[in-house]
């Protein structure tokens, strides 16, 4: 759900740069002081005189504003014109933590406004929440936690001492929910539904994309036919997945066609639907052996596969939680991409079509009254 | 007094102070991430009873995160522990998940707070400044564990 956007990417290579920077010069003008430059000692002494955490935020938004100037090609008119603005903002700050005492306030005020407007650009649809955003968010939480912690103690009254300590974990908490919020309101087009990803396709299916994907259901109906008992099936090496009352849908896995791409006769999964009279024979699964590389499409758009991630599954098997975010799951539960997969329904499946992702929802309310 | 003994004279070490401040941020940031996974994962647990403890239990550990965090501040050897347990145990966990084909660390945020964040609290807790911050109170860690 959370992929990092192609025109993103000098964003990382200037952290990296940033990076490698921050640690030579630090160590460059000390050599020189060492051996006597006289412009490299004042610098030198600054700079040893700062405390570890005022370094260290110091450095956070050096970072995060080298990030924000690297992502300004990408970035067009109000929202470019701020990234700007932002950028150079943080390196000010930045710079003016080894040289001012009155930089912590302004430094305060700034990583808020920042971390509080990309919140509102994503929940109003005008950003994508990619990784590298995200990821730049996290640099200025953790900044900002840091020159919160450099503020005098203040008068020791109880309400000072709550907003205190509550403060900057409802923060973080909020910037999680409302980057969360504003990615499931908008979901970019490659998005099925949260946590399936669709494989890009073209917009129009060629006359010999039709045939191919009809005769891919005909082939794959006619195949697996023979599995309407689900005794069969495990005779014949699927292995039932977990029952749950929360997923109406079972799948039969086979390991042995793990490796066989997209051949009606080995299907890597059958799936049937939890009916009252047991369970019902309604389609089968195709999974490519690794996650990220989708299969062949006979049918162009029609035969879309889609891969699952952002989905924390437990222990037991379920999918039950989306992933945050900053990428963490429930404990005993961990974020899994699955391999790209496509769905063949044998049975009619509504306006949602024979290779959709998901069964269609009265479809499936109607098999579980049947 | 040459130039080059005046900043040899400057070069102190960052004052050993600085890390249980700096771990107690970083561990409070990692607190409130684990709070609004056990609190998301409460809709799904409706309908499978069985989440409803996993669920129940991130956020129980979130809060001792928390209490950790605050005793870290306050220099509780008992709270440094602690966390270097809980963080080496999460860093081996993601280093065991990155290994696995499953995708569970792909780009630079799994990366960042999967890795880079507990290796780093680990690394400041178990430095020699780190050792030294937490040696110089006794009495924090009979108030942390109280």
């Amino acid at each position: 759900m959370y992929d990092t956007a192609s025109e993103h990417a000098p964003a990382i290579a200037a952290a990296i740069l940033l990076l490698a920077v921050l640690w030579l010069i630090p160590r460059t003008l000390s050599m020189l002081a060492n051996r006597g430059i006289r412009w490299a000692v004042a610098p030198v002494d600054v700079y040893r005189r700062a405390s570890a955490i005022t370094k260290l935020a110091a450095g956070l938004m050096l970072l995060t504003g080298a990030i924000h100037l690297a992502l300004i090609p990408s970035h067009e008119g109000a929202t470019g014109f701020l990234f700007v603005i932002d950028g150079l903002g943080f390196i000010a700050l930045g710079v003016a933590a080894f040289l001012t005492s009155w930089w912590r306030r302004p430094a305060v005020l700034w990583l808020v406004s920042t971390i509080v407007a990309y919140v509102i650009w994503i929940i109003a649809g005008w950003e994508t929440p990619d990784q590298i955003g995200i990821a730049c968010k996290l640099i200025e939480l953790v900044a900002l936690g840091l020159v919160l912690r450099l503020g005098p103690p203040g008068r020791r009254t109880w309400p000072r001492r709550v907003w205190r300590a509550v403060a900057f974990p409802m923060l973080v908490s909020l910037t999680t929910v409302g980057i969360w919020v504003g990615g499931l309101v908008h979901p970019d087009a490659l998005h099925a539904h949260p946590g399936a990803l669709l494989q890009p396709v073209a917009t129009e299916a060629t006359p010999d994309q039709r045939e191919a994907a009809a005769r891919l259901i005909t082939d794959t109906r006619a195949s697996i036919a023979r599995y309407r008992n689900p005794a069969v099936a495990i005779a014949a090496g699927f292995k039932p997945g977990p029952a749950s009352s929360a997923e109406p849908l079972r799948h039969f896995e086979n390991p042995a066609n793990a490796k066989i791409i997209l051949d009606p006769n080995h299907p890597q999964a059958l799936v049937y639907a939890q009916t009252k009279h047991g369970l019902q024979l309604i389609g089968a699964m195709y999974q490519m052996p690794r996650a990220g590389q989708w299969g062949p499409d006979p049918g162009g758009p029609l035969t879309q596969w889609h891969q699952h991630e952002g989905i924390c599954f437990s222990p037991f098997g379920f999918e039950f939680s989306f992933e945050t975010p900053f990428w963490t799951c429930p404990l005993g539960s961990t974020s899994i991409t699955t391999p790209p997969m496509l769905h063949v329904w044998i049975i009619d499946n509504g306006t949602q079509g024979p290779f959709a992702a998901d069964l269609d929802q009265t479809v499936q309310k109607q098999l579980q009254g049947s | 007094m040459s130039i080059a003994s005046r900043v040899i004279t400057a070069k102190t070490p960052a004052s050993p102070s600085s890390v249980p401040e700096i771990t107690s941020v970083l561990v409070v940031t990692q607190a409130s991430f684990s709070l609004v996974a056990g609190l998301s994962a409460i809709p799904f647990s409706i309908v499978e009873p069985g989440f409803r403890m996993l669920s129940l239990l991130t956020i129980l550990v979130a809060i001792g995160m928390f209490w950790l965090a605050r005793n870290l501040r306050r220099q509780g050897r008992w709270a440094r522990r602690c966390v270097i347990a809980l963080e080496a145990l999460s860093l081996a966990a993601s280093l065991l998940l990155m290994l696995l084909p499953i995708g569970a660390v792909r780009g630079p945020v799994p990366v960042l707070v999967n890795l880079v964040m507990p290796a780093s609290v680990l690394w400041l807790l178990c430095s020699r400044s780190g050792r030294a911050a937490f040696r110089r109170t006794g009495r924090s860690d009979a108030r942390g564990a109280a």
